[in-house]
């Protein structure tokens, strides 16, 4: 029942708002996750939060404080994380910001191990690094030191450096650590091994055909990359290759199982930010209903133009508006408004019907009746009048004076207006003039008053006047 | 023959008379038609304090209110016959009185009048009319306080 209270009024705007703000609420938390910026807005929203569940149960001094903090988030965010916000406007393009998906760099054991041995290869150090398998090696390999370090490149690096004392030995990697350095490696007994195969090519392929090893061998003279297992080696030629050799061979986490765990960090993400949207539209559209009655004026459109609005009987329509609480108090009169299509209205006295189509509201707002529903419109058609002017006097000359004479220049001028106002006037009367400054003949200007304000001179400079005016003594 | 003579000239005299009558009669008509078709000449037109002597006292376009009252004198040289003239005061296009004015031949001054009250302060104009209707001049003025 209250499902369908709510859902029959859902627009398409509505749904495309929610999609709208649920796909940035997204974006910003693909853009921002990793950063401390995301756990601050968490923090910030459910400061919101309490502050809503505090107005709802009138906690007066916990709403005041968390209304400060919440006015004052979105400066300090701003403030305290404008690095991370700079980092990610400048780094990212247009498409980075709206779509792409960032994805953390995964620095994992293989891929250390791959990059660090592409290094060497470039640096021409030569280096043996045997990953077991399911065999025990302590037969195979002879000597070596036990090391136990967690592997990182620049440890790599150290241990074949060429004044390394174990730089000639292998180094044997079980699971993220390197276990022993020095290790002696069998060597291979193959008689038809190419002649450029020297001791690290041997003891590789040696090893190998002995155990399920994996042995990755660096040639120091050509700087290749080689793999060598179940007693066949191969040249390597880049990272990619290298790391999906490793990951087949297996013992390490593959990347896979990682963007499978993302994929479902983005999906609950997404999910969260529907939810979280659809929540907040809720609460913001569907909240309390709260009635107001507006006065909305009315705009007139498509009027014909040869016609002008002689009359209206109303120049304001009372609106009763319905919308949740939030929304009527934002509400202001400039969102409302009232328009009424004159297209087809003709010269003369015209009813029109006020509907729902005449009315503009904001989203969410219900209109739930409005007065009057019905508007008489007059229009009249534009004509020209020439009319003679007439000065409008207005107080005292003193007393032995008399003002004998006026002449205005142009005595006369043409003005448009509707032809129902016009025929009823003659003059056109200026805007008053004192006689209580005037002491003697002289001149002024004035300004012709337009009234009714539907007229307007044909010529829109000749709204002035020149008033030549004769005092004298009285008899 | 002297009978003959005599009937002769009682003839020439009948002819001469009814001539004559005919003659007169003629001219008698065209003169007053002529009289009838010339209009009444509006010769001076003012808005005054007062009428003294069929004059106008203080000639002007603005009236104080405390004046009481405000007078349109009119006087039309010549006046070819009996007719009459309608003084028509309006304040701010709004008819306000329409007065109705003989004229007697041959020169005749006639005036007309209003009562000024408070709301009467605003312009004002007096249109004067022949019994034609046709205007013959508007006279303009302003009631002020």
């Amino acid at each position: 029942m209250m499902i369908d209270n709510y859902f029959p009024s859902l627009r398409w705007q509505d749904i495309a708002d929610i999609a709208l703000n649920s796909y940035i609420l997204f974006r910003l938390f693909v853009l921002f996750r990793g950063t401390n910026v995301l756990r601050i807005i968490t923090g910030m929203a459910i400061i919101w939060l309490i502050q809503r569940i505090a107005a709802a149960i009138g906690l007066i001094i916990t709403i005041w404080v968390l209304q400060a903090l919440t006015a004052a988030a979105a400066l300090i965010i701003i403030i305290v994380f404008r690095n991370e916000i700079r980092r990610v406007l400048q780094t990212k393009n247009i498409k980075a910001l709206l779509w792409d998906i960032p994805h953390p760099t995964i620095s994992t054991t293989v891929e250390i191990v791959a990059e660090t041995t592409f290094e060497l290869a470039q640096k021409r150090i030569g280096a043996l690094l045997v990953f077991p398998g399911r065999e025990d090696l302590s037969n195979a390999i002879h000597s070596g030191i036990a090391w136990d370090g967690l592997i990182s490149r620049e440890m790599l690096l150290s241990i074949f450096r060429k004044d390394a004392p174990v730089h000639d030995g292998a180094c044997v990697i079980r699971r993220k650590r390197v276990t022993k350095v020095g290790c002696i490696l069998p060597l291979s007994l193959q008689k038809d091994l190419p002649s450029h195969y020297g001791t690290r090519h041997r003891a590789s392929l040696g090893l190998t055909e002995r155990t399920d090893a994996l042995v990755i061998c660096v040639s120091e003279e050509r700087g290749s990359v080689l793999v060598a297992n179940n007693g066949s080696i191969s040249r390597i030629r880049n990272e990619t290759e290298l790391v999906s050799h490793l990951e087949e061979y297996g013992g390490f986490k593959k990347k896979s199982v990682f963007y499978k765990k993302e994929r479902w960090q983005l999906t609950l993400a997404a999910i969260v930010s529907v939810l979280l949207i659809t929540g907040i539209w809720f609460s913001f559209t569907r909240g309390l209903d709260t009635l107001k009655t507006i006065e909305a004026p009315i705009e007139y459109m498509n009027r014909n133009p040869e016609l002008e609005i002689l009359n209206t009987s109303v120049v304001a329509v009372k609106l009763q508006l319905s919308g949740s609480d939030t929304l009527i108090k934002a509400l202001q009169p400039d969102n409302v408004g009232v328009r009424l299509d004159l297209g087809k209205a003709l010269e003369g006295a015209n009813s029109v019907t006020l509907t729902d189509q005449n009315i503009k509201l904001p989203p969410g707002i219900v209109l739930k009746g409005m007065e009057p529903s019905v508007v008489e419109v007059t229009l009249d058609t534009i004509v020209t009048k020439e009319l003679a002017i007439q000065v409008d006097w207005v107080g005292q000359l003193p007393p032995q004076s008399v003002l004998q004479k006026v002449i205005t220049e142009p005595r006369k001028i043409r003005v448009k207006g509707g032809k129902q106002v016009l025929k009823n006037i003659i003059t056109l009367y200026t805007e008053k003039i004192s006689l209580n400054h005037i002491g003697k003949s002289g001149q002024q200007t004035a300004k012709l008053a337009m009234n009714p304000a539907l007229l307007a001179p044909v010529s829109p400079s000749e709204n002035k006047v020149t008033v030549t005016y004769t005092v004298g003594n009285r008899e | 023959m002297l009978k003959k003579q005599s009937f002769i000239f009682a003839f020439a005299l009948l002819s001469f008379t009814l001539c004559l009558s005919l003659a007169i009669a003629k001219d008698n008509d065209t003169a007053s038609a002529a009289s009838s078709s010339v209009p009444s000449v509006l010769v001076h037109a003012s808005m005054c304090e007062r009428v003294e002597l069929l004059a106008p006292l203080n000639q002007a376009v603005a009236f104080s209110v405390k004046r009481d009252q405000v007078f349109c004198l009119t006087t039309f040289n010549p006046v070819p016959q009996q007719t009459y003239v309608y003084h028509t005061w309006f304040q701010r296009d709004k008819l306000i009185k329409i007065k109705r004015l003989p004229l007697n031949p041959p020169r005749w001054t006639t005036f007309s009048s209003i009562q000024l009250r408070q709301a009467d302060i605003g312009p004002w104009y007096v249109e004067i009319n022949d019994r034609e209707g046709h205007l013959l001049k508007i006279l303009r003025f302003s009631v002020t306080e």
